[in-house]
């Protein structure tokens, strides 16, 4: 019997873990597997990731996985890393967006996520905020309006980041996934002043 | 493709766009969304003494295919039944607008609108149905012995 997640190296028979890039014994590269965004990247999982650390570890393993390096390996090789980068792209997509971050921290814990699917619901405060806001939106006559509910919208967005933060750091699932869907709905408002200012560009 | 002409129609042309006071005891509000595309939906009716609905607004943001559902159920609900206007299904309004697989959501919400627009108008009138016509008879009672 070996260890969960662990398998034998396609080259040397080796045992490797899910997460593992290369055989330890061999140094040949590894398959991927279906693991997730975090430890793709090799990051702790966690909701606070520093862009610039998650930056680091993206372009570190870019460069040592680029199918360009593996010009001279067996086309086998080649194949995994073009397949391994492909992943590794995905991950690092997934860790950039807040709410594909959650999303991701949510499943791996077991949890059914709201912010996904074609459920809906009603939780009458979330939507009630989200209502008033996008009419503000609607009624505002000048940018100054726009920026006035944008300056609002940044500072909610904020709040919500930390409390996420916070709820991801107690192990408070039900808040995280809450707080999740309201990010949801933070950042489509997002998109909405994003087009408001076009709009009031394009008329001023 | 005369299904997405009506879908087109309303979009463009949405009936019944606006808000009443929700705290009227004849107004039914239900306010709902979609988490995943972030739309919210507030749909609202006016209801008679008898219980029929006499008048519907809504205000949607989202995509199209969510405002012209919304646009269209409001249409089908006045001079409906409460009872009548909760039977509505989402399959009804995805056919007639001939909304795409991806879109089905939007048929979704319109149903889940209408009919948290009838459980609040029930809530207000005392939890069921029945008690909502008892209570609007004795509120009729009222207003024509005053």
């Amino acid at each position: 019997m070996t260890p969960a997640g662990v398998t034998a190296c396609w080259s040397c028979r080796g045992p490797v873990t899910a997460g593992d890039l290369f055989c330890d014994t061999c140094e040949a590269i590894q398959p991927p597997r279906p693991v997730d965004p975090f430890t793709r990247l090799d990051l702790e999982p966690g909701f606070e990731v520093a862009p610039e650390h998650l930056d680091r570890c993206y372009f570190d393993l870019q460069r040592r996985l680029h199918p360009d390096r593996f010009a001279t390996k067996t086309s086998r090789e080649r194949a995994i890393s073009v397949a391994l980068t492909a992943d590794i792209n995905l991950a690092y997509e997934t860790l950039q967006d807040p709410v594909k971050r959650a999303i991701a921290l949510l499943e791996m814990q077991g949890v059914t996520i709201h912010a996904e699917g074609c459920n809906t619901m009603s939780d009458p405060v979330l939507l009630m905020e989200a209502m008033e806001q996008r009419e503000a939106l609607a009624e505002a006559e000048t940018s100054d309006q726009v920026e006035t509910i944008a300056a609002v919208a940044t500072r909610e967005k904020t709040d919500c980041l930390a409390e996420l933060a916070e709820a991801f750091n107690t192990s408070d699932l039900s808040a995280a996934d809450r707080l999740t869907t309201r990010l949801k709905y933070l950042m489509k408002f997002e998109d909405e002043l994003r087009a408001a200012r076009i709009r009031f560009s394009q008329t001023t | 493709m005369s299904y997405s002409n009506k879908l087109i129609d309303h979009y463009d042309n949405p009936r019944n766009v606006g808000s009443m006071d929700k705290k009227d005891a004849q107004v039914g509000t239900g306010l709902v969304g979609a988490p995943a595309c972030g739309d919210v939906m507030k749909l609202q009716i006016k209801v008679t003494p008898e219980g029929i609905i006499e008048d519907a607004k809504f205000k949607t943001f989202g995509c199209g295919s969510a405002i012209a559902s919304s646009s269209l159920i409001t249409e089908w609900v006045k001079g409906k039944s409460l009872d009548q206007a909760s039977d509505i299904k989402n399959t009804e309004i995805a056919e007639e607008l001939a909304l795409p697989p991806v879109k089905i959501h939007c048929s979704v919400l319109a149903e889940d609108a209408i009919k948290a627009a009838v459980e609040d108008y029930k809530t207000k009138h005392g939890g069921t149905a029945d008690d909502a016509d008892a209570t609007d008879a004795a509120d009729a009672e009222e207003a024509r012995s005053a």
